[in-house]
């Protein structure tokens, strides 16, 4: 072996000189089996019993009774819980995108910016229960907020507002879940929104564009991937919301507090299907909408630099 | 032509100053609405200009600390978040690693499977604890601390992804082949060279990891174990004002307990530049935020 070899055996050219290296068996990944294991006994195996346990009958026979009859019976706190989710997550989307806009866009005061991530950090992540009861000090019926507006000529609940009922678009209870709604797509959006760059706005207005034009043909091309990623985030996490709902009224007719409500009353004998095939539901629309929240944001990044 | 351009540029902040200030109304206002009705012990109908300094006092808050149920639950709720914190880093420090240094290939594997509790929302989860595992393990469902293991599912996406980050911030392969060459064994190497670096990413999620146990209550109300979250409910639904009170109080503890992380990892993210709390609770390339109401 000549000095020269040497040198490029150092130089990591060794495919030219020396030896092929020969591909080791690496048992690396024997490391990940704590870590995989955990996931499959505590998250993985409960999720495929309950996807079992709603596609089995009380007499323990497979069937996709169970489904149909959860839709059927419990038709009206599924559709209860559809509408809230869906009115919450499109009003959370189109608010929280706007403030993100304001916050990041703004120029002054310095600490804005700054103060709008770090309060929708706080409040994406509130406890249901500490966000319902300080709603009913809002907009309760003895509520500060309640007074005041009747005061200003508005009576919420002469025209028949309440906050813990769920029926039609439950003003109430939605106006609580835009509390954490908002917030987590301000998290969601700003990313996005840093994104839009000022020389898009300069070379659109160069090119004679107005306002308006960047907006519907710049602007809000490049955001509606984020935007509808984040209405599917919203929509998922408002579907399965369990604390607030419960908080505000423990029987209240939504999907997940009748989850725990049949949960509480399977107890004893334990073979009604009929928790497991709605929570069956639930698993199936978070898979939806999650893969399109995914998918919406592998999209949204294309932007990003 | 000045005055023109000025005019445009104010009327296009006008729509976002209005919407910042409906914004500040909307979340500030429940939150001064429920510390009157928690200190003041004046009702709303009877409350007017007269009376508006009147009553001012601590007494609800003081009444709820020595309520019988408050003590234990909190307690309770404190041990989970510790089991919780531990079980976390123990579990996922090690794999972070492992898969930075030698399983680059496993990553998309690994940000999959720590995207799947957002599929599995605590309410099916619950289920799946009642369905699945207590009829096989009933001594272990038995237990309040079987909580620890689910509570750690369902942190799992913040927690991972704020390890993660810290690890891809510093030089870990550097650190590990210095520590090696001086002679110091895994065990070594892992506590004096790679711990004390990923400081911040090990503080950002467990305070993360707390802030989710100490606001859970789903699965406890479900399994009837006695944390504080699902003490505060019952409370509040007996004692208005205690209740609201009580959740004013957990409402500050745990944004001073966010605002001092963003201060403790700030600093150390000037030297970083990641694994902070803002990263964390932002959407990276990983995580998805998301609330837990």
């Amino acid at each position: 072996m000549s000095i020269i070899d040497i040198v490029e055996v150092a130089d990591g050219n060794r495919t030219v000189t020396g030896a092929v290296p020969r591909p080791r068996r690496s048992w690396a990944w024997l490391g990940l089996l704590p870590f995989v294991a955990f996931l499959v006994l505590f998250l993985i195996l409960p999720a495929v019993g309950v996807i079992s346990r709603g596609l089995h009958t009380a007499s323990g026979s497979w069937s996709l009774q169970p489904l149909g009859d959860a839709l059927t019976k419990e038709r009206k706190s599924f559709l209860n819980s559809l509408r809230l989710s869906l009115v919450t997550a499109a009003l959370g989307a189109v608010f929280g995108t706007l403030l993100a806009y304001a916050a990041a866009t703004a120029k002054r005061p310095k600490w804005l910016r700054s103060l709008v991530t770090s309060f929708s950090g706080v409040a994406a992540n509130l406890g249901g229960v500490v966000l319902a009861f300080v709603f009913v000090s809002l907009l309760g019926a003895q509520g500060l907020g309640t007074r005041l507006l009747k005061e200003a000529g508005w009576d919420l609940y002469g025209n028949g507002f309440k906050l813990n009922e769920f029926k039609g678009y439950s003003p109430g209870i939605s106006t609580v879940y835009l509390y954490f709604q908002i917030p987590l797509m301000v998290l969601v959006t700003l990313p996005a929104i840093d994104g839009l760059k000022q020389s898009w706005r300069e070379a659109s207005s160069n090119l004679g564009a107005n306002t308006f034009t960047y907006w519907r043909r710049v602007g809000l091309p490049v955001l509606a991937p984020s935007m509808l990623g984040g209405f599917l985030l919203l929509f998922a996490n408002a579907f399965s919301a369990f604390a607030t709902a419960y908080a505000l009224n423990n029987q209240a007719n939504l999907t997940p507090v009748k989850i725990s409500f049949y949960l509480q009353g399977d107890n004893s004998s334990g073979k009604s299907p009929m928790p497991y095939a709605l929570s069956t539901w639930m698993i199936l629309i978070m898979l939806v909408s999650m893969a399109g929240y995914l998918l919406l944001r592998k999209r949204a990044e294309r932007w990003r630099t | 032509m000045a005055n023109v351009g000025f005019a445009r540029r104010s009327l296009g902040r006008l729509i976002p100053t209005i919407v910042l200030v409906a914004a500040a109304i909307f979340f500030i206002a429940p939150l001064l609405s429920s510390a009157r009705f928690a200190l003041q012990n004046v009702q709303v109908f009877q409350l007017g200009k007269s009376n508006l300094f009147d009553k001012w006092s601590l007494s609800e808050v003081t009444k709820a600390f020595h309520e019988p149920g408050f003590k234990p639950t909190l307690y309770l709720s404190l041990r989970l978040a510790l089991g919780t914190v531990l079980l976390t880093l123990g579990l996922l420090i090690p794999t972070a690693l492992l898969v930075h240094v030698k399983l680059a290939k496993a990553r998309p594997a690994i940000e999959f499977l720590t995207l799947l509790p957002y599929m599995v929302p605590p309410i099916t989860l619950v289920a799946g604890v009642i369905g699945f595992i207590r009829p096989n393990a009933r001594w272990f469902v038995a237990s309040n601390y079987a909580l620890i293991p689910f509570y750690a599912i369902l942190a799992l996406p913040f927690t991972y992804r704020s390890i993660d980050a810290g690890i891809r911030a510093i030089d870990v392969r550097t650190l590990i082949d210095a520590s090696r060459s001086l002679g110091a064994g895994w065990g070594t190497t892992l506590r004096r060279a790679l711990l004390p670096n990923l400081r911040s990413a090990v503080i950002s999620s467990s305070f993360l990891t707390a802030t989710v146990v100490l606001g859970e209550l789903t699965m406890a109300q479900v399994l009837l174990k006695r944390t504080f979250p699902q003490f505060l409910a019952e409370y509040g639904r007996k004692e208005g004002r205690g209740g609201v009170a009580l959740a004013l109080l957990t409402l500050v503890a745990t944004t001073v307990l966010l605002a001092l992380l963003t201060i403790v990892t700030r600093r150390k993210n000037a030297a970083t530049g990641a694994g902070g709390i803002t990263e964390t609770l932002t959407s990276g390339p990983t995580t998805v935020p998301r609330a837990r109401a």
